[in-house]
């Protein structure tokens, strides 16, 4: 029992972070059509940023995540009118394969700017741990699941109700009939760029506080296929239900089985719920017509 | 519209290609005799082992600098490069050193050194590298490949005898990095394990994962009570960091890619406690031997607490080749076969505490046969045992 | 006929010919020569790195087959990558087999395995799609790195050097013929393939697989037998690999790789056989070239970028495909195309 509610929070916890690594994708994909494989590289930035402001600068942790929303937001802007915008109109493979150039581009920046050498994460969340339901658990585990849960409401009212939330919504639906409603498609796009690099902040943050700031948080970007795949591409519940499926089981392969079959469990789920389910549980069913 | 044509490539290929050559040093000299011997280096600077694969590369070239400036033996000339932890770029590097005339290569991973086992053979040129495994350590598969350290299986073998001695019957869980690096000492312990009546069971650890608690769970499940962890600092720190917040209660040992200032640093009071199996000193620990890494880095306004134990390391498996390439010089030319028998002659090289004496003889390539257990104590390693050999 | 504005046709016949001015011979041949000679004139680095475009190149165009003309993204390239040099690899090292029967063995054992990891096809499309190939690629390594009774689990694979009819073929210089021979092969059986039904179904495919069905084309068959050539491809490649290298790694074929094939096609140009050796010479030999570049660097007035030089290396790749794509994201194929049409109509610009 212990072992299934250990396994469970852990599952959870781990879904509620790859779920908030890949709204930034989704968003992303929903209003552009474009697969970011940068998307690892955000959440690297968004770690290094922040650990730059609390542990060079010494900044409290508040005003850490201030700065890297700030750079998160002027690198969306940037990567939008440097990148996205002379390709408007152009076939979508190339602007992935530019968000490939650009993963480089990030990396090394990092890279450059504060060497190879991982570094230890400061405490803003507490490292110690709790009792619940008879096991222990870590406490930082439990902050991840309820930070997310936050984000993902969040996001889902932005959506439903906000403005600029629908725009991105009518954008992601037809360009041509969103531009016909006097809805500005740049506008959009950076917004969607911007968010991600905003989620990415919070996903990084959560990332690092577990593994440390080093250049393996980016590798944690690839992770999020599956999850946001399982989910549906383009459907911000079926990332959260996509994270938590992915999460947990991976969690109880390792916990019950073992022998390296956690790392390849989710992918064979993933093919399975494909199958099945074509568009993912939530996607959006695309009706083709010639 | 006209169909393209596949053919026009290759005309853009060979024009980069001639461009490209014309730039490039075109053939080496040759590397033998002459009062120069050019070593060639293939490291991971920007790769995925880039964190401690960069201090060893220092040391490296740091001792070479050093060999220089002292005038002993051959002047060395080092021709470094970055190979990124890409086998394929690693390859392409080795072509580049082999033709300019190289007699030895110091190489960095598990990865580039077996990729290129085959060929160093073929082309008789000594290799060094920071991967111990054993299968390396024999000159009738791989004649050319010179371990400077003790084997991955040999550090298995010495923490469970340090295991069996504190805790006998213990129950040892194996946590690995789920690769042939990780998967290296394996054999080696499930056998010793059942001598010494140890229980031992293996856990991989996936990469790219947030926490191991779900294999603890089967750990601690199957009763163990003692972890050996080989894996590099980062995963290892997180390990211990899982350990401590699910309160367990299990003795941590560290092989040599964890037992460093790394995953000290990373793991932060969860690292109390923890042993290492360290082939190469912690630079906390009082030796002679850092003396000389120690003065050379404070020439360049750095210290060795901040270049860590992986440039001692590559300091010192510098310092076997360079006295190596002396010695061959003393005989007559240096070429890949005079380098390999002089280093074959080499009988306890002292690296006056870092590490155990280093021997060579032709049909072992195991350079250390033993090593020293350290534990951490509010947060610095500090020696527990004297030389334990396997 | 002077500076005529185009190429027309008259015939089916003559529109079915791959090349159709004497300047499209004239640089075949240059093609050729510089093939044949280029072994002997570049050092030892380069013809290493032109072995590695040469392989690469192989791969590419496998890839491109898939996406390129037929429209189905693939990101499980190290797969196929894998299954081909493990495949000839093993049957070379552990049953012996001759090396054109261990090659011919890889090319249909990845045919097949193409063709099986192709079943979600018929289902998924786009990205749903590029991701399923992803899931076979992280299975198929799964499975190579596991499956120790067979393939030596996560232990490389050492092969003995090559020989063929009691010559050896190992080094760069003598391996570099073999390398040639079925890079031209592949370029020559791909640009074939392009002419033909099958090759043309699956350009309706990828146009619009819908309209396609309507005209005939059977898309179930069609994507398969897409897979299955492609993969075939791929499984040459990847089994010219274990026998260059001599060693069969599974660190060869992770993910990186596969991004780093797509990566080649799109800079290359999607849908296009040249552009798929363009791509595999840029994104290999611009690192190398970079490299030799930055290698002065460490030693003259700069010496103090050299800490961070690698990184800077790396920087300026991604700069280079960024600015590439920006500059013309059809990749360099359009741009040779460009070229070539602006010197033929010169001095008219249509």
């Amino acid at each position: 029992m212990d072992t299934f509610v250990q396994l469970t929070i852990n599952g959870l916890s781990n879904g509620a972070i790859l779920a908030l690594a890949a709204l930034g994708f989704v968003l992303i994909f929903k209003a552009t059509g474009v697969i970011n494989f940068a998307q690892g590289e955000f959440l690297l930035i968004g770690a290094f940023v922040i650990w730059f402001a609390m542990v060079e600068v010494g900044l409290p942790w508040p005003a850490a995540i201030g700065v890297a929303i700030c750079v998160a937001i002027a690198l969306g802007m940037l990567v939008e009118r440097t990148i996205l915008r002379p390709l408007v109109g152009q076939p979508v493979i190339s602007v992935i394969m530019v968000t490939i150039g650009l993963a480089a581009v990030l990396q090394s920046l990092v890279q450059i700017l504060w060497g190879t050498r991982p570094r230890p994460f400061p405490d803003f969340i507490s490292g110690g741990s709790v009792e619940l339901l008879g096991t222990t658990v870590a406490a930082n585990r439990l902050w991840a699941i309820g930070i997310v849960a936050v984000a993902i409401v969040a996001f889902s009212i932005f959506y439903t109700r906000s403005r600029e939330g629908v725009a991105m919504r009518a954008v992601a639906d037809d360009q041509q009939a969103a531009l016909a409603q006097g809805i500005s498609v740049r506008r959009t796009f950076a917004l969607a760029w911007v968010l991600a690099g905003v989620t990415a902040v919070f996903g990084g943050a959560l990332v690092a506080n577990l593994i440390g700031v080093s250049g393996n948080i980016s590798a944690f970007g690839l992770l999020v296929f599956p999850v946001v795949i399982v989910g549906g591409l383009d459907s911000v519940p079926g990332a959260v239900l996509g994270g938590a499926i992915i999460g947990l089981l991976a969690s109880y392969t390792g916990g019950y089985v073992g022998g390296g079959l956690e790392t390849v469990i989710p992918y064979v789920a993933l093919l399975g719920i494909l199958l099945v389910k074509p568009y993912g549980l939530f996607g959006e069913v695309r009706i083709e017509r010639v | 519209m006209r169909i393209k044509q596949w053919s026009l490539a290759a005309v853009a290929v060979a024009v980069a290609l001639g461009a490209g050559a014309c730039g490039g040093d075109g053939g080496g000299g040759g590397g033998g005799g002459g009062e120069t011997v050019k070593v060639g280096g293939i490291f991971d600077l920007s790769g995925a082992t880039a964190d401690v694969g960069t201090p060893y590369a220092n040391g490296i070239k740091a001792y070479v600098e050093q060999h220089n400036a002292a005038g002993d033996g051959p002047k060395i000339e080092l021709v470094s490069e970055d190979y990124k932890y890409d086998v394929a770029v690693a390859e392409r590097l080795y072509t580049r050193l082999k033709s300019e005339g190289v007699v030895a290569v110091q190489g960095w991973g598990t990865g580039d050194t077996e990729a290129l086992r085959a060929r160093v053979t073929a082309d008789k040129l000594p290799f060094m590298s920071a991967s111990y495994a054993e299968t390396l350590t024999d000159p009738a598969e791989t004649p050319y490949n010179f371990v400077v350290g003790t084997s991955y299986s040999d550090q298995m073998r010495i923490a469970l005898e340090w295991i069996a001695d504190e805790a006998e019957g213990a129950q040892v869980a194996f946590f690995h990095h789920d690769s042939p690096f990780g998967t290296a000492p394996e054999e080696a312990g499930q056998q010793k394990a059942e001598e010494l009546g140890l229980g031992f069971k293996s856990y991989a650890m996936p990469a790219e994962a947030t926490d191991y608690n779900a294999q603890l769970q089967r750990a601690q499940a199957g009763g163990a009570t003692h972890v050996v962890i080989q894996n590099v600092a980062t995963p290892a720190a997180q390990l211990v960091k899982n350990i401590a917040q699910q309160k367990l209660d299990m003795k941590v040992v560290c092989l040599n890619w964890c037992g460093d200032e790394l995953f000290v640093d990373l793991a932060g009071t969860a690292a109390d406690g923890t042993v290492g199996v360290a082939p190469f000193a912690p630079v906390a620990v009082d030796a002679e031997g850092f003396k000389p890494p120690a003065d050379h880095l404070a020439k360049k306004g750095s210290t060795l607490e901040e270049a860590s134990l992986h440039f001692a390391q590559g300091w010192y498996t510098m310092a076997v080749m360079a006295e190596g390439i002396k010695r061959a010089a003393d005989k007559g030319d240096v070429t890949g076969e005079s380098l390999k028998a002089a280093l074959e002659e080499m009988t306890a090289f002292d690296t006056k505490g870092v590490s155990a004496p280093i021997d060579f003889t032709p049909d072992d390539h195991a350079g250390m046969k033993g090593s020293r257990i350290f534990e951490v104590k509010g947060g610095q390693w500090a020696p527990l045992t004297d030389l334990m050999s396997a | 006929m002077a500076a005529s504005t185009g190429v027309y046709h008259t015939t089916y016949r003559a529109d079915l010919r791959l090349r159709h001015s004497r300047m499209e011979y004239a640089r075949l041949a240059l093609v050729f020569a510089a093939i044949a000679v280029a072994p002997s004139i570049v050092s030892p680095y380069w013809l290493t790195v032109l072995n590695q475009i040469g392989i690469a190149a192989i791969g590419a165009i496998g890839l491109n087959v898939l996406v390129g003309f037929t429209g189905q993204i693939s990101l499980g390239q190290g797969g196929f990558l894998a299954v081909g040099a493990y495949t000839s690899g093993l049957l070379s090292a552990k049953a012996g087999l001759p090396l054109p029967l261990s090659l011919l063995s890889a090319v249909l054992a990845t045919a097949a395995v193409g063709a099986l990891v192709g079943l979600p096809a018929l289902r998924l499309k786009g990205l749903y799609l590029a991701i399923a190939t992803l899931a076979s690629q992280q299975i198929i390594l799964w499975v190579v790195t596991h499956w120790d009774a067979v393939t030596g689990g996560r232990d490389s694979l050492v092969v003995d050097p090559p020989v063929l009819l009691g010559i050896s073929l190992y080094g760069d210089e003598t391996f570099y013929w073999v390398i040639a021979f079925f890079a031209v092969l592949s370029a020559i059986a791909a640009t074939n393939l392009f002419r033909t039904g099958v090759g043309r179904a699956f350009v309706a495919i990828r146009d619009q697989d819908v309209a396609a069905e309507v005209i005939g084309v059977d898309p179930f068959r069609y994507k398969l037998l897409a897979f299955a050539i492609s993969s075939a491809f791929v499984g040459l490649a990847g089994a010219l690999t274990a026998h260059y290298y001599l060693i069969v790694t599974w660190e060869r074929f992770v993910f990186d790789v596969s991004i780093l094939y797509l990566a080649m096609i799109i800079v290359g140009g999607l849908g296009s056989v040249s552009g798929a050796i363009y791509g595999a010479a840029f994104m290999i030999a611009v690192p190398a070239w970079i490299e030799e570049v930055s290698r002065n660097v460490t030693t003259g007035p700069f010496a103090f970028v050299s800490e961070r030089l690698p990184a800077v290396q790396q920087l300026i790749f991604g700069l280079t495909i960024v600015f590439f794509l920006v500059f013309e994201p059809r990749g360099l194929a359009r741009i040779w195309q460009r070229i070539k049409d602006y010197f033929r109509l010169w001095p008219f610009r249509y």
